[in-house]
């Protein structure tokens, strides 16, 4: 019987291979993330083998520091915003904006606006991972590939958006965000496709 | 317990913040609780809550700050301050949200977190018959009572959501956590009469 030889078809040159820094700045952040004591990282397919691609960047960390999430995008982040009143710098996990999208409930009336509620008693820091979903070389389709960064910036006063366009921004906007004494919120976004570009 | 307040200083301290209002002290919304046997429900509840819990609520929430040990000249202070819609003291672990359900998840957060801790806290999470039906209160206590985290949700039923129907909206003649046996809920029943859910019966001018 005649086997066929497998044929594998790059869709890059090889000859312009290139370290992947976005991917390996993301992955440095987490585990400085990691290093710190309050911090616990929570959100959907996170832990699990086939888990989204924010999953990658966090294999070096313990895995007592991370919980895998039901589906239920608006009280994870009102569990984060729990649990950051009482101790924790949660690290809460949203594989893309679409989804992410259903959080903002608890974005907008709580986290945002405890200062303002609890006359500056009440500071909650929590750092929201958001993806912007990729469309190379998989079109993840109309409802994962949003990008909303500049609506919600609009809509927020005290939670500082940062979108990581480039690799050099991503460890400094994490260590600031972890150290920051602001009282502010940070809500990070990362573009998924540039974890296998840049 | 905390306080020896009783059921009438907690209706005295309505009948204070409503007279306020009317004189036009507190130029923001005012959510007044008048039904006495909700008070000594509520005294009763808050006998086994020590300081070190939490104590979370929602618009109507000056009982639970002053049985929780806010002096009442600070709840006042704080309404005079238009805060009396989400009063938060955190010196008391007192924390309340305007948002309907809102408040759920965020309890479901700080018992997590107390649970990871390997603290003794618990939080009290109060919000009303409405609140209990949204898919975020509902989320918040399947999580809670499936991972049996130290929390307890206190429903507060006067069948309305502000002035609709909570029974007849969902079609159904009892609700989800009346009908059925949970171990983290707690269910009561209250009326409203004396105020609407909002200020006071009668004309304020600012």
């Amino acid at each position: 019987m005649e086997t066929k030889t497998p044929v594998f078809e790059l869709n890059y040159d090889i000859r312009e291979w290139k370290e992947l820094k976005y991917y390996a700045e993301l992955k440095r952040s987490m585990n400085y993330l990691a290093a710190h004591p309050a911090t616990y990282f929570m959100g959907q397919s996170i832990t699990t083998r086939q888990g989204n691609a924010m999953r990658s960047t966090l294999v070096d960390i313990p895995k007592e520091k991370i919980l895998e999430m039901p589906v239920m995008e608006d009280a994870q982040l009102g569990m984060s915003t729990g649990m950051a009143l009482s101790g924790f710098i949660p690290i809460s996990i949203y594989r893309c904006w679409n989804f992410f999208v259903l959080a903002t409930n608890q974005l907008v009336n709580h986290l945002d606006k405890l200062k303002e509620m609890s006359r500056g008693e009440y500071q909650p820091k929590v750092i929201m991972r958001v993806g912007v979903g990729s469309e190379r070389p998989l079109y993840q389709g109309a409802q994962h590939s949003g990008d909303f960064t500049d609506g919600y910036r609009l809509l927020l006063t005290n939670t500082e958006v940062i979108r990581l366009d480039e690799p050099d921004q991503i460890f400094p906007s994490y260590e600031k965000a972890l150290n920051r004494t602001d009282g502010k919120s940070t809500l990070m976004i990362e573009w998924l496709d540039y974890y296998a570009e840049k | 317990m905390i306080t020896t307040l009783t059921a009438k200083d907690l209706m005295l301290f309505e009948e204070e913040i409503a007279d306020l209002f009317r004189a036009a002290k507190i130029p923001a919304v005012v959510h007044l609780h008048s039904d006495p046997s909700a008070a000594e429900h509520m005294i009763e509840v808050f006998d086994t809550i020590r300081p070190q819990d939490w104590v979370l609520g929602t618009w109507r929430h000056h009982w639970q700050c002053l049985l929780k040990g806010v002096p009442a000249e600070e709840v006042k202070a704080a309404c005079v301050d238009r805060h009396s819609i989400s009063l938060c003291f955190s010196k008391y672990r007192v924390l309340a949200s305007a948002i309907v359900g809102g408040i759920a998840p965020i309890g479901v957060g700080i018992a997590k977190s107390a649970a990871l801790r390997g603290s003794d806290e618990v939080v009290h999470c109060w919000f009303g018959d409405m609140s209990a039906e949204t898919g975020s209160a509902h989320e918040s206590i399947k999580y809670a009572e499936n991972f049996d985290l130290p929390i307890i949700f206190h429903v507060e039923d006067n069948n309305s959501s502000v002035s609709t129907d909570t029974r007849a909206t969902w079609g159904s003649k009892t609700l989800t956590y009346e009908k059925e046996k949970h171990p983290k809920v707690e269910y009561s029943y209250y009326t409203m009469e004396k105020y609407p859910h909002a200020g006071l019966w009668e004309r304020v001018k600012f």
